[in-house]
């Protein structure tokens, strides 16, 4: 008895807080589809207004119209450099930091423990420390306004993904790699036709992350892109609340918020057990 | 153990591996963070360094502590945040995970929902929230005014003066309520953190609580003494890192600057961008900035674990 009541009071509270997680979501599709007028009244004295009267689809395509200067080309400029510079991220830091992290985990050299002492200090280093340096550097390779300073920084790597992959290599039983050596295959093979293949799951983890992470990041374009042809979405989605930042284009600005976050919402579907998954790697850190 | 010629090709093998992490070190840490160091003791615009930079040694450090009332403001704008909602968000985040941890049915989809405003994190929740939060248009002050109509007339028994209107919080246009506005963001987003919590939970030995059932101990008696001793090092972890990501906290600051008055929203990181990137580019004053921000982090980190060893409890200890 006791232990059902418990459970009813629990299934309660998870209900109410889903709502609560849920409503701002909802929210922004109501205020997507709606008439401007419709918009700044379904929350009034009337009470809320849980689906507009009369959906107003043409909202999307008239909000992506909008975005930049030019129609249509602004929005396909931005969706284009935030699709090309999350891609190369994502290969960027898989690539790097899956061969860093074996050599950490499985190779020995010369002040490997010195080296990966530096590293996990190097977390504790904010970012901002190193911004202005950075910026400076790459305006003198002369890389601004172009995807540059945000791609290439990827390639060498990023400490907690270098952690993770390392500590799924340790795992890895000594054996078969030593079957591998005696049987004449090198390191690089070895990572590529062993390493690689069984570690899939980290894999799908740091592409999740760094993808969501490349896909909403915010200062790095903010900082290195200047013209509107160089923009991602998340910067193009600012300049657009900026030049409609009145509440009567809220319609328009939900309905291009929505569209920015189809992407991560449909790779999260998709990758749900690998984020459930990353829960125990999760725990390694923690 | 290894083959002769494994080991001779393996040490020179392992450094190539590790090759593109050594060459990020030092182009994007060790030599930024020395530039760094050097440019905080310059006026400088960022520009011409051999025309345009000049010696000040330590004043840009003294301006900032001393004659800076912006920095004073961001630096307290910050603080506050990230130590109110810091632990709000973290509770909030346990209290989930213990609720998501519980076998009832249809787990897995809570899970998902719970999860998902972390997923989304970007400038769009940003925008959902602005509008949420419109104190004219949004849904939150008209859901406060309904609850607000509901318990008046209750109000009214005990107080006398006949209040009508009700206290229209101003959310992000407001000094005061600007923060909090922010935190009830933060703590929306609490995924990341019960993720580790969830984590966590699995470590909680079950027969230990089912002896302590049969020792006729409560549920509360159960959670503080089986439960909370297991969850305590994920706590301390999503204290510190929770207290890091706040206080570093950009994009909300500012993108929702401008709605807010009286600097309620200048964050510390947003103050040091602008000095940095917008004109007249303080770039040596923002250096200084920089460094005190890793100094005051830092503290911070210490201090949590520090204070770690009163009330974090590690397996295999009393």
């Amino acid at each position: 008895m006791r232990l059902t009541r418990s459970k009813i009071f629990a299934f309660a509270c998870l209900v109410a807080g889903s709502i609560v997680m849920i409503f701002p979501f909802w929210w922004m599709v109501v205020t997507s589809l709606s008439t401007p007028a419709e918009a700044s009244a379904s929350a009034s004295a009337s009470g809320f207004n849980w689906w507009p009267s009369d959906a107003q689809w043409s909202n999307y395509p008239d909000a992506l119209r909008r975005m930049g200067s030019k129609p249509w080309i602004g929005f396909l400029d931005a969706l284009t450099n935030t699709v090309v510079i999350t891609t190369l991220v994502v290969i960027g830091q898989v690539f790097s930091c899956s061969l860093v992290g074996y050599a950490f985990a499985r190779l020995r050299f010369r002040g490997r423990g010195v080296a990966f002492g530096l590293m996990v200090a190097t977390m504790m280093l904010p970012v901002q420390v190193t911004l202005i340096p950075m910026f400076i550097m790459f305006r003198s390779f002369g890389w601004i306004d172009t995807m540059l300073p945000l791609v290439v920084p990827a390639f060498f790597g990023a400490p907690f993904y270098i952690f993770m992959f390392r500590q799924f290599f340790s795992q890895v039983p000594e054996s078969l790699i030593e079957a591998a050596r005696i049987d004449g295959c090198s390191h690089v093979r070895i990572w590529v036709q062993i390493m690689l293949p069984i570690c899939k799951p980290v894999i799908a983890i740091t592409t999740i992350f760094t993808f969501i992470f490349a896909w909403n990041d915010f200062m790095g374009p903010l900082i290195y892109l200047q013209s509107e042809e160089q923009m991602t979405l998340a910067v193009a989605l600012n300049s657009f609340q900026n030049q409609y930042g009145d509440f009567r284009d809220a319609h328009y600005l939900m309905a291009a918020s929505i569209v920015t976050m189809i992407p991560c919402i449909i790779l999260f579907l998709v990758a749900q057990k690998q984020f459930v998954s990353g829960l125990s790697l999760g725990a390694v850190k923690g | 153990m290894n083959l002769h010629g494994t080991k001779s090709s393996s040490c020179t093998g392992g450094f190539g591996f590790a090759i593109p992490w050594v060459i990020g070190l030092v182009l994007l840490t060790l030599l930024p963070a020395a530039a760094s160091i050097i440019m905080a003791c310059y006026e400088w615009d960022g520009l011409s360094f051999s025309s345009g930079a000049k010696w000040v040694g330590l004043t840009n450090y003294s301006m900032l502590l001393f004659d800076d009332p912006q920095f004073k403001r961001a630096l307290n704008n910050s603080l506050l945040y990230s130590l109110i909602g810091t632990p709000l968000s973290v509770g909030a985040a346990l209290g989930a995970a213990v609720l998501l941890s519980k076998p009832v049915r249809g787990i897995g989809f809570f899970r998902t929902i719970f999860y998902l405003p972390h997923v989304l994190g970007g400038v769009a929740t940003v925008m959902i929230w602005s509008w949420l939060l419109n104190p004219r248009f949004g849904p939150i002050n008209e859901g406060l005014r309904m609850i607000y109509q509901l318990i008046d007339p209750l109000a009214r028994l005990w107080q006398e003066s006949g209040t009508t209107k009700w206290p229209r919080p101003g959310w992000l246009y407001s000094p005061e309520w600007c923060k909090p506005a922010l935190i009830l963001m933060q703590i929306w987003s609490l995924g990341g953190a019960m993720l580790i919590f969830l984590a966590a939970l699995q470590h909680v030995p079950k027969n230990l609580g089912e002896a302590a059932c049969l020792d006729g101990a409560n549920r509360w008696r159960q959670f503080w003494h089986v439960t909370w001793p297991v969850l305590t090092p994920a706590i301390l972890f999503n204290v510190v890192t929770g207290l890091v990501a706040s206080m570093q906290s950009f994009n909300q600051a500012y993108l929702l600057y401008n709605r807010s008055q009286d600097d309620g929203l200048l964050f510390y990181v947003l103050y040091l961008y602008r000095c940095a990137f917008e004109p007249p580019y303080r770039v040596g004053y923002a250096s200084a900035m920089a460094w005190i921000f890793f100094g005051i982090v830092f503290g911070l980190i210490l201090l949590a674990v520090r204070s770690a060893r009163g009330w974090v409890y590690y397996e295999g200890q009393p």
